[in-house]
């Protein structure tokens, strides 16, 4: 049965081979020709818009809660506070630098629906894995670490002893045993 | 930030696509989507854009959502007042049936089929945002379908 060539063709994901199979297939075989067409109707009320009006642009803007504060009238003022309390800031941050071993709570995330079991193994753990808690029956699994300020490395274990970077990560590495490790940099908040 | 403002144009509404089919609800799905390019720009705005990441942002706040945490979304006045003078039933009838139908599949299931015909991502992107294997998503896909199928036609809603 080659029914799942229909969704491979819906999708567009057939390369000119699997599209010559396709026809043939659907030429032959009536109740594959009769799927397909189901499945087609289907897939337009899937595809349709939908709503009536698409949410509107916004602005995103970084720390957007700080907006309805921050009213036209006051603007001025507070830029002026702000660049004041810039600058005191950095001087005392290039005075005393940030507090030595401070730690700072981490969030690690991943979707993985079909494991038993997940861990986090790293530079913070020793490379030792540290079981991850299963969120529901959503397929994510997460944990909540306490960190020092700076770079860590680190990757995810599945049930089967599979090593995988984090997906969330852009910054990676190859370790010596084939895996790749994620990186992250921890800093200090302000 | 000119290149943010253009990815935030391309893929503003295949975000919302896929939230509005894998969620059924047009306002969580709106705050999703805004929130998710929010984080974005807050946590990842030194790396080179990538829509994979922008989507696993988004799954992990419908993650957190389900867990009962709740999304720190400002509350924008001017946002608002569209929303209070818009129609009251912005999804269209038609498709109201077949988001319910969407919500009586597996979590798994229909994220994939979210994905697939939300926001028009390939297979290869799909894939590398679940984390599965390209043969994978192409039968799970194809099972969602079926799945689907058979739900509307029982009339079980």
């Amino acid at each position: 049965m080659k029914d799942y060539l229909i969704s491979l063709f819906i999708d567009d994901e057939l390369d000119l081979d699997e599209k010559i199979d396709f026809v043939e297939s659907v030429h032959l075989d009536v109740s594959l020709k009769d799927e397909a067409i189901d499945l087609l109707t289907q897939e337009k009320l899937l595809r349709s818009d939908m709503v009536t009006s698409l949410p509107a642009a916004t602005q995103i803007i970084r720390q957007s809660s700080w907006k309805t504060i921050f009213l036209p009238a006051w603007r001025p003022l507070l830029a002026g506070c702000a660049l004041a309390t810039l600058a005191i800031t950095t001087l005392f941050l290039l005075r005393s630098g940030p507090e030595p071993g401070q730690e700072i709570a981490q969030r690690f995330v991943i979707y993985r629906p079909n494991t038993g079991n997940m861990a986090i193994m790293g530079s913070f753990t020793d490379w030792n894995p540290l079981p991850m808690e299963k969120i529901g029956a959503s397929g994510y699994w997460s944990i909540t670490l306490r960190l020092k300020p700076g770079e860590h490395h680190y990757s995810y274990m599945l049930e089967d002893g599979l090593q995988i970077a984090d997906p969330t990560v852009p910054f990676q590495e190859s370790d010596d045993l084939g895996g790749e490790n994620s990186i992250i940099n921890i800093s200090t908040p302000i | 930030m000119n290149s943010f403002r253009e990815f935030y144009r391309i893929n503003k509404d295949k975000l919302f696509g896929y939230l509005l089919r894998r969620t059924g609800d047009y306002h969580l799905a709106a705050d999703t989507m805004q929130e998710s390019f929010t984080r974005y720009l807050e946590r990842y705005d030194k790396t080179e854009l990538s829509v994979a990441l922008l989507f696993t942002i988004s799954r992990h706040l419908l993650a957190d959502n389900a867990r009962g945490q709740r999304m720190t979304v400002p509350f924008d006045e001017e946002r608002h007042d569209r929303i209070q003078g818009q129609d009251p039933s912005l999804i269209r009838e038609d498709s109201q049936h077949i988001l319910q139908a969407i919500a009586q599949l597996a979590p798994e299931e229909a994220d994939i089929l979210a994905l697939v015909t939300g926001s028009n991502l390939s297979y290869k992107e799909i894939a590398k945002i679940n984390g599965m294997s390209e043969a994978n998503i192409k039968i799970k896909v194809h099972r969602s379908r079926l799945k689907l199928k058979k739900i509307l036609n029982a009339g079980e809603l």
